[in-house]
């Protein structure tokens, strides 16, 4: 291969990529954080203010409405498909008759639009016409639950949307995982007389460890990017109660046109999906040196 | 021990419970569909006062309102025609930069893991935090509406693409590359009649798997695209929801026209979908 592999040649064939990537990708996130430092309105030229968008950050009430209804989707998904997604990938993993079919329609959630997701849902967990508190009236057991638009459920009802729409996805990574564990090592496991708690316990989760860190970066990078279901739900609303750190940077900037501050926003969230794989991965680190020692 | 027992090693009490609970999954993951579906049969009335009742008649005046409000026809165009152009672009860049990192010699080692490992980033890069440079970038190079998006999209295929084609491509045997070297091929001879029929299933995946993430992609064309002449699908999925009011009906019947053509392509490439979608995650 070497004979082609001239200066030239190598060039050719990376720079297309290269420069898109870098145009695209790379320097958009310098862009956004140099207007994070600014003050700009969309008409003339930014203006630089220094920190002041992060100290009024630090002020807004509505950030940290946005940073704890956050927190509180990110808790609930992660515990739900972490384990959940776990559970049905042991189900798929079992020789059941039918379980290919069951494993297509399980994944299919995750293949349609998200924004097409918060719209079913909305016809599903609307307070006035979705299908959870029409049971519920129909049963007499009163006027039903605000599942959305209320003071505190929207954000656990994003959650279980999401939990939803990506159950099917993850069992999917999980069972790939198990597939992975050599047949000698179950059958030696069955064969040593091992409850089927303990072989899980000792041998499936120990040798799951890798599958497990990935399906818990993309619940923690999956959550950090949940936009359209809140958009459909209740776009942040009513009065900016239900606002996510997306919902919340993309209204900033779009509705509003405060650019600066949107940027400053965005910016804020970025690091912090960053900080928190960061620690997903020291813990899971030390925990690994635990069990080792 | 009977028959059923030796497939799962379960008792016979176990094994309905794991049937059931499996049933239930399955329940659960279609249940919105269905209700869509029937609901789309419903006028807005009855979906206001009375959403559990079954429809009473079979009533297509939604979809044929959602046709013609929502210019079905042209948002398909739209979609389709930047999923095209996108993956074309894609495809040829992010190809001939993989074979590059897979199959070339390097005079420095270092220099070429580390453009892999460069490549790779955007993986952990939320697209929230690109939307408004982008968008400024976009309109200093004067690209706008459609071509707006392709640039962006091309852009967030890269690292993909990247992971997928580079792993496949390392796997290939060199001596086939040589043979054809030296019976006289060029590097795009080679390429091209050589490397790309072998890497056929590599690409469908990446297709199938990009055809998708285009197809649902909604924070960038919510940003670049302004007219309504111009919208995707995805865009247009929020027609029917008015500021103050919220049609329903004409909603739900939209939705479902979106989304039997997407459930039809994932029931043929259902398996490049999987092993895309999977397979990006567990390289990863």
């Amino acid at each position: 291969m070497h004979w082609l592999s001239r200066k030239r040649n190598i060039l050719m064939m990376l720079i297309p990529t290269l420069m898109i990537y870098l145009v695209y990708m790379i320097i958009p996130i310098a862009i956004a954080i140099g207007y994070s430092f600014t003050k700009y309105t969309g008409i003339g030229k930014a203006k630089i203010v220094g920190f002041n968008n992060y100290m009024r950050l630090f002020r807004d009430h509505t950030f940290w409405i946005a940073l704890k209804n956050t927190a509180v989707i990110f808790v609930i998904a992660f515990v739900l498909l972490m384990i959940g997604a776990f559970v049905v990938a042991l189900l798929l993993n079992l020789n059941l008759k039918g379980k290919s079919f069951a494993q297509s329609l399980i994944f299919s959630p995750a293949v349609i639009a998200p924004i097409i997701v918060g719209i079913l849902w909305v016809f599903i967990l609307d307070p006035q016409i979705g299908l959870i508190n029409a049971i519920i009236r129909s049963l007499g057991f009163g006027q039903g639950i605000k599942w959305i638009g209320g003071k505190t459920l929207t954000p656990v009802s994003v959650a279980i949307v999401y939990f939803w729409q990506q159950l099917g996805y993850l069992a999917t990574i999980y069972l790939a995982g198990l597939k992975m564990i050599p047949v000698e090592i179950e059958e030696a496991v069955q064969i040593d007389g091992a409850s089927v708690w303990q072989k899980l316990r000792y041998v499936t989760i120990p040798m799951m460890r890798s599958t497990i860190s990935t399906v818990a970066i993309l619940v923690i990078t999956g959550t950090f990017k949940i936009f359209e279901i809140v958009q459909q739900l209740t776009n942040g609303g009513p009065n900016h109660i239900s606002e996510t750190l997306i919902t919340y940077s993309y209204s900033a900037t779009f509705t509003n046109g405060e650019y600066g501050y949107g940027m400053s926003l965005a910016t804020v969230t970025f690091f912090i999906s960053l900080v928190v794989i960061a620690i997903y991965f020291g813990l899971s680190k030390e925990r690994g040196r635990k069990e080792v020692s | 021990m009977n028959k059923s027992n030796r497939r799962t090693g379960f008792s016979t009490g176990a094994q309905v419970g794991i049937y059931v609970l499996l049933t239930l999954v399955v329940l659960l993951a279609i249940l919105p569909f269905l209700w869509m579906i029937m609901l789309s049969f419903k006028g807005n009335s009855q979906i206001l006062s009375n959403p559990l009742s079954f429809p009473t008649t079979i009533n297509l005046e939604n979809y044929r309102r959602a046709i013609q409000l929502l210019n079905l026809g042209n948002l398909y165009k739209n979609t389709i025609f930047i999923v095209v152009v996108s993956i074309a672009i894609e495809l040829c860049f992010t190809f001939a930069s993989s074979f590059a990192l897979a199959k070339m010699t390097f005079r420095c080692k270092k220099t070429r893991s580390a453009l892999y490992e460069f490549l790779l980033l955007g993986l952990a890069i939320s697209p929230f935090i690109l939307l408004f440079p982008v968008y400024r970038i976009n309109t200093i190079v004067h690209l706008k509406e459609q071509m707006g998006l392709v640039m962006p999209y091309v852009a967030s295929s890269v690292s993909f693409n990247t992971l997928l084609f580079v792993g496949y491509l390392k796997e290939l045997p060199s001596e086939i590359d040589e043979a054809a070297i030296i019976d006289g091929c060029n590097l795009g001879q080679l390429i091209i009649r050589v490397i790309v029929p072998m890497a056929k299933p590599v690409i469908a995946t990446v297709v199938v798997f990009n055809v998708l993430y285009i197809w649902n992609e909604f924070p960038f064309a919510s940003v670049i695209l302004h007219h309504t002449s111009n919208y995707t699908l995805a865009l247009g999925a929020s027609f029917f929801k008015g500021k103050y009011n919220i049609d329903y009906s004409g909603m739900i019947a939209s939705s479902t026209l979106m989304i039997i053509p997407e459930l039809i392509f994932y029931g043929i490439f259902q398996k490049n979908i999987v092993s895309g979608m999977t397979a990006g995650a567990v390289k990863g």
